[in-house]
Formats: structure tokens, sequence, C-alpha cells
């Protein structure tokens, strides 16, 4: 009996012979020279949801949960989809897992080719001190390479399938916020989201910092607790999500990342007087 | 980002199922890319030359389907000048469509122009621009940047230089054009108010003694308010234009950049 | 379009086969009683049926009223017809233009195929120089203007926008409606 089921209803090999391969290109194992186009990831497989972020006055917050799912399966809880870079930028990654994994083995080299000229010990020539003294990428450094390789890989046809919040301090030490996605579209704005988040964070985001001038005034407490709010509302109606996250503050004083923060003070209050699509009142 | 909720449950993933077991091959053709590499970011741009000047004027809104990514997301750049922020540049290009491709575009003109100066010893002329971003678009003919770009500066003699694209290069110098999500609402006010189009001498008699105004240069202050009122027209009546308008001004003193909020609804 | 006692509406004259232009002289106003205007962009045959549909309805109100419709009667008259055939509609996008004889104002208004009104306070577009006419009329219109710069201003801003459209053009035909006289234009525009 042949166990592998894609054998079974099929002409056996010992009465009929070998199945004659001739016609199949030869990347398939055939004769045939013409072959088919190379084909990529055209969808994404395992996933994130929602990244969310915030500027303040003297830096940036961003939270996503741990959750990477299967389709509707939530299959893996605890994924971290924050990957700090240098102690001045953050990425949060929204969309294929695989392709954030990528994307921060690239991240990892990228890190270690800047650093690998600094001197590990003490400082004894003056050249040493230089190299200690030389600029740290910038968030905003590190978003310009990211969007380059994502719409690099879109132009090949091989896109990387997320949605990237890059986060931290810009070249003069400014809160700095820009996006990036599989397209290579970039942009930047005082609040950011991705995937849901766009529809239901983002409009609450905007309600606390309408604009730069906003989030001057705002303040790191105010900034954490307004994203924090944010996560519980895509909780409550995000069917992707969990209430299990990650939450990044990105200041002067470098970053301060905490991975496995749990929802607080969840109401389902709201639950029973919900009928329709929730505007319905009778 | 919409592409991302386009995602489904996952078919040929881990774990064996019977659909997809190799029952056909080559036969059935090569397999379908069911990515789109483009996307529409909205917006519009509008550029108005004059005799002495160059206005190159759009909205700030960046939006993906019904979302609005950003608030303040520049169409307008520099093109040329010096450091970061391209200072003392003379040339001015908008872009509109597809903001990655606009970024790309952009990026590979900057480029050029700075290349041009460094191996001729002095600054491209306006013309000479113009032509190469034609080239530029050309030369992706078939994987074309999705955008429309406008391209302002002054010509050699002084006077305001606009030239118009479309996605693939084609290309003509013009009085004035406006481009993107608004183009059809916003041109026939211009063709009106700009070219005098359907305009007659109201001295000049009936009939066929009617003799069609002349178009000449206009002022700078009277482009100004005419590009204000395209584009708070615009607002009302198109979903993708507002937040705010960005208005690059190229003089023989350079470009003079302002900023005017739009509504944001 | 409405102004200051006053409301204009005007149509081009082409007739179209998708880009071959079948007739240059096809006005798209039919008036109802003296002052009730009704523009009809769509469908060819659809606009000579659905014309010839409200004569028959305007009509027989006529006789059983004994007195002229009124523009918003005659929306809602237009409305429900349109409404009636939901499922299976007159491909046609009416606007409404005149002056109610009772109070003295101007009324306009527009529908979609199936009947669903916009009640515009002051200006109505349709046909396939919509999105031109949309930028025109925001652009040059204003409030409270006399019958001859009303005239003056859609004229400008049907003119220019058809200019624009393909589909659209070869002359005009305007209408400027007071509360006792209607005064009717005939535009030649660009002949190409």
């Amino acid at each position: 009996m042949n166990h592998f089921p894609e054998a079974w209803g099929r002409p056996r090999d010992d009465i009929y012979g070998s199945y004659n391969a001739s016609y199949l290109p030869q990347s398939r194992g055939g004769l045939q020279s013409h072959h088919q186009p190379t084909t990529h990831t055209q969808q994404p497989i395992v996933t994130g949801t929602s990244v969310l972020a915030l500027k303040f006055s003297t830096g940036v917050v961003i939270a996503a949960d741990n959750l990477a799912s299967y389709g509707s399966l939530a299959r893996f809880t605890d994924v971290h989809r924050l990957k700090p870079f240098n102690k001045r930028a953050v990425v949060g990654f929204g969309g294929d897992v695989s392709d954030m994994q990528y994307l921060d083995r690239l991240l990892n080299s990228l890190d270690v080719e800047e650093n690998y000229t600094s001197p590990t010990g003490d400082a004894k020539s003056d050249d040493d001190r230089a190299l200690v003294d030389a600029p740290l990428m910038s968030a905003k450094n590190l978003h310009t390479y990211l969007a380059k390789v994502m719409y690099k890989r879109r132009t090949d046809f091989n896109p990387l399938w997320n949605a990237l919040l890059v986060c931290g301090l810009d070249e003069k030490d400014q809160p700095f916020l820009a996006s990036a996605d599989l397209l290579g579209t970039t942009f930047s704005a005082p609040s950011m989201a991705t995937g849901f988040g766009a529809h239901l964070a983002q409009p609450l985001l905007r309600r606390v910092a309408p604009d730069e001038a906003a989030t001057q005034e705002l303040s790191k407490e105010k900034a954490v607790e307004a994203i924090k709010e944010c996560m519980k509302v895509l909780f409550y109606r995000d069917a992707r999500s969990m209430n299990e996250y990650s939450v990044a503050v990105i200041d002067q004083s470098g970053v301060e990342l905490k991975e496995d923060e749990k929802l607080e003070n969840q109401s389902w209050a709201f639950a029973d007087r919900i009928k329709g699509y929730g505007t319905q009142t009778v | 980002m919409a592409s991302l909720f386009q995602q489904s449950m996952p078919s040929t993933g881990p774990g064996y199922s019977f659909a997809s077991a190799p029952t056909h091959h080559s036969s059935s053709g090569p397999r379908q890319h069911a990515f789109y590499p483009y996307t529409d970011n909205g917006g519009s741009t509008l550029g108005i030359s004059g005799a002495t000047f160059t206005i190159l004027a759009g909205d700030t809104r960046s939006t993906s389907g019904y979302n609005i990514n950003s608030r303040y997301a520049p169409k307008l750049f520099r093109i040329g000048g010096d450091g970061p922020e391209n200072e003392g540049a003379r040339i001015v290009l908008s872009v509109v469509g597809f903001a990655a491709d606009g970024n790309a575009l952009k990026e590979r003109l900057d480029t050029m122009v700075k290349m041009y100066r460094y191996q001729h010893g002095k600054e491209i002329s306006v013309h000479a621009c113009a032509q190469r971003l034609s080239h530029i678009l050309y030369g992706k003919r078939f994987f074309p940047y999705y955008v429309t770009a406008i391209l302002g500066g002054l010509d050699d003699e002084g006077k305001g230089a606009l030239y118009s694209y479309d996605p693939v290069g084609s290309y003509e110098r013009e009085q004035c054009r406006a481009a993107g999500a608004a183009s059809s609402l916003i041109m026939p006010f211009l063709d009106n108010q700009v070219n005098l189009k359907n305009q007659y001498d109201p001295a000049s008699g009936e009939g066929l003694e009617k003799v069609m105004r002349v178009p000449e240069p206009l002022p700078q202050e009277t482009v100004e308010q005419l590009v204000r009122d395209a584009f708070t027209s615009a607002v009302e009546r198109h979903i993708e234009v507002g937040d705010g308008l960005q208005m690059m001004i190229i003089t023989k003193e350079g470009v003079q950049e302002t900023f005017t909020p739009l509504k944001k609804d | 379009m409405v102004g200051k006692d006053c409301v204009a509406i005007a149509c081009d004259l082409r007739l179209g086969l998708q880009a071959l232009t079948v007739s240059n002289n096809f006005p798209k106003i039919f008036s109802y009683g003296s002052q009730v205007h009704l523009g009809l962009t769509g469908l060819a045959t659809d606009v000579s049926s659905v014309s010839e549909l409200f004569r028959y309805k305007v009509n027989m109100y006529r006789l059983r009223e004994e007195r002229d419709i009124s523009p918003q009667t005659f929306a809602n008259l237009v409305s429900s017809s349109l409404y009636e055939r939901r499922f299976g509609p007159w491909f046609v996008s009416p606007v409404v233009a005149g002056i109610n004889q009772t109070d003295g104002k101007p009324f306009i208004c527009g529908f979609d195929s199936i009947g669903c009104i916009d009640f515009a306070k002051d200006f109505i577009v349709s046909g396939t120089a919509s999105d031109q006419l949309f930028g025109t009329c925001e652009g040059l219109w204003e409030p409270n203007l006399g019958p001859e710069d009303l005239f003056e201003t859609i004229s400008q801003a049907l003119l220019n926008a058809v200019d624009r459209d393909a589909l659209s053009g070869w002359g005009a035909h305007v209408y400027i409606i007071e509360k006792d006289k209607v005064t009717k234009r005939l535009l030649k525009g660009r002949q190409d």
C-alpha cells in the first residue's frame, strides 16, 4: 500500500513504468526548455494585524498585539511584531510574518554592518573616539532604507507583504514616524495605523493629535494612554486581534519596549446595547 | 494598504489537499500573478506660467481608497539645488498618481540634474530637464511610472516655463495644466479663466463680428488667486482633494513656497 | 442654476452613438407648463420616451387639477415615476428647474436614474460632462445673480465644460426662467 495520498488513483510505476515528465519544464524535472515565469508569494500566509503609533512632544509610542494568524486561525500567540533597530528606532510590522522575519534578519545584518567599525572596548586613539561618536542611524535613515527595499521588491513583482511603521528619532533628535507598505508607498503623519487600525484606531488617535502642533503639546503619559485605549477598541472589534500586545516608547532616553502587556479595564458593557450594525437604536 | 485585506484563507498552505494535488501541469498555462503593483493616492496638482514666473500647486492629502493616509504628504519637489532640502533649486516637479512611483521619479530626476551640474559645471536648463524627464518616463514604457508629472521653471529668456506629461513621457509646453483626481474639474475652469476660452470682446459687435478675447500672461497675484479658487472648488466636489494647498512660485529670485489650509472633510 | 428670483437651465445639442456624432441638433430640455423645465441626459430613446411620458402625465394633471403643475410637485412626480422602474430603470439623469408660481421662489433639483432627489440650493449638473460641469459651476457660480449675469455664468460654465468632454458640445440651448418670463437663447459654441 502506498501511503502517499497524492499517488492514490494514479497509474502505478511497477505496471505502467515511471511517469514520463519529458513535456515538463526543466525546473520540474522535465526536458522542455521553455520555462514558466518565476512565481512568488502572491498572498500573505501567517499574518499580523494592526500596528499603531503616535508622536508626542519628545518621542513616539508604538504598539502591536502578539498574535500571528493563519487565515482566521489564531496560530501563534507570542509573536513580537515590534523590532527595535537601535536605541532610537523601532519598526512595527503588519502583514506577512515570514516576510517580517526576513526583514528582521536584513535589519540585523544592516545593524552589524553599521556598527562593524565601532570599537568594542575603550576608545584609545582619536580615530577610535571618532568612531564611538559616529552618528547612529536615525529612524529617518532606517525608513528611507526600508522604503527602498519595499519599492524594489514590488518593482520586481516579488513584494514583501507587509505594512511597516518606522518610528523613533530623526537626525535632529525630533520625533519621527512614517510608514512603508508592500507597494513601496510611504507617508508620514502625527498618528499612524496599519490594517484594521486605519479604520478603527486612526479616528481616535487623530482626536488626540489632529496635527503636528498638537503632538508638541502631548505628554508621553497621554500618548501611551491613547494607544492603549485604541488597542482595546481593536481587540473588541478586530477578529484577528488578541489581548496581549507589545508597546514601545522611543525618546531621548532610548527604547523602552514591553512585549507582554495585557489589556486592562476591559468592559463589554457596551455589547448588550448593540443592535444591528451598532447604529440601530430600536 | 487595502491589498492587505484581500487575503483569503490560504489554500496552498502547509498540509495536504486534494485540490492542490499535481493533477494538471503546464497545459493550464502559466499561473496568473495576483499582485497588482499600483495604487492611486489621489490628490490634484496644477501649474500656471506667467511672463516672469511659474506657479505650481498641489493639495497635500494622501489617500488609499476611502482612507486618508496623511493630511500632509507633499506632491511638489524642488529639483537640483544643494543639501537635503535642495536649497537654491530653480526647477520644481509635481507628481500625482501613485505616490511611490512619484517619489522614485523625483529621486531619479533630482540625481540626474545634480549629475548634470557635476559633469558640465553649469545648471541644467528647464527645457533640457523637461526632455530628460520625458526620456526617464518613456524608459519605463512597458512598466510605467503611474504618475502625471508637471515640471515648472524659467526658460533661457526668464519667461515662465511649464511642461506637462502623461505617464509614458509624452510632453508639451503649456500655459496652464491641471492633473490628478480633480483635473477634469479644474481644467475647464482654467481654459476659461487663463486662456479666456469662449470669451468675446463685448465691444466687438454681434454674430460674425464677434472677436475672441486674446489671452495674455496674467499677473502673479491673479494667478495665485485663481489657483486658490480652483482648489477650493475642487475640494467641495472631490473627496480625494483637501487638507492643505502647497504652492511653489518660481521667479528669478528662486523658489518661494507657501501653504494654505484647505477643508479637512 | 439658481439666481436672484430666477433660475437657468441649459443643455448641449449633441446626440452621439459612442464616438460617432449622429445629430447636432438634439435638445435635451423640455418644458411643461409655463415655468417647469426638465433636462434629460442619458440613453436617447429613454430621453424621448421619458419626456413624452411626462408630457402625458403633466397634461393629465392639468386636466384633473385645472392648474399648472408646480416645480416641487413635478419633481416628486419625476421621482416616483422613476422609482416605479426601480429594477429596470430609464437610463436618464433628469434635472428640474422652475419657479414656484405661488411663492415666486426659484426651484431646482436633480435625480439619479431611479429617482433619488438631490435638492440643491446652487446648481445641478448631469451627463457625460458632469465632472467638468462640477468644476466650472463651483468656480463660476455665486449667490444672487440677476437674470443677465446668471445667463452669462451658466453659458460659460456649460460651454467650457463641454469643450473638455469629447462626448458633448455642438452648441447649446439656455433657458432663463423668471416669474413671468422665460427667455430661450441658442449658443453656437464650438462645432467640432
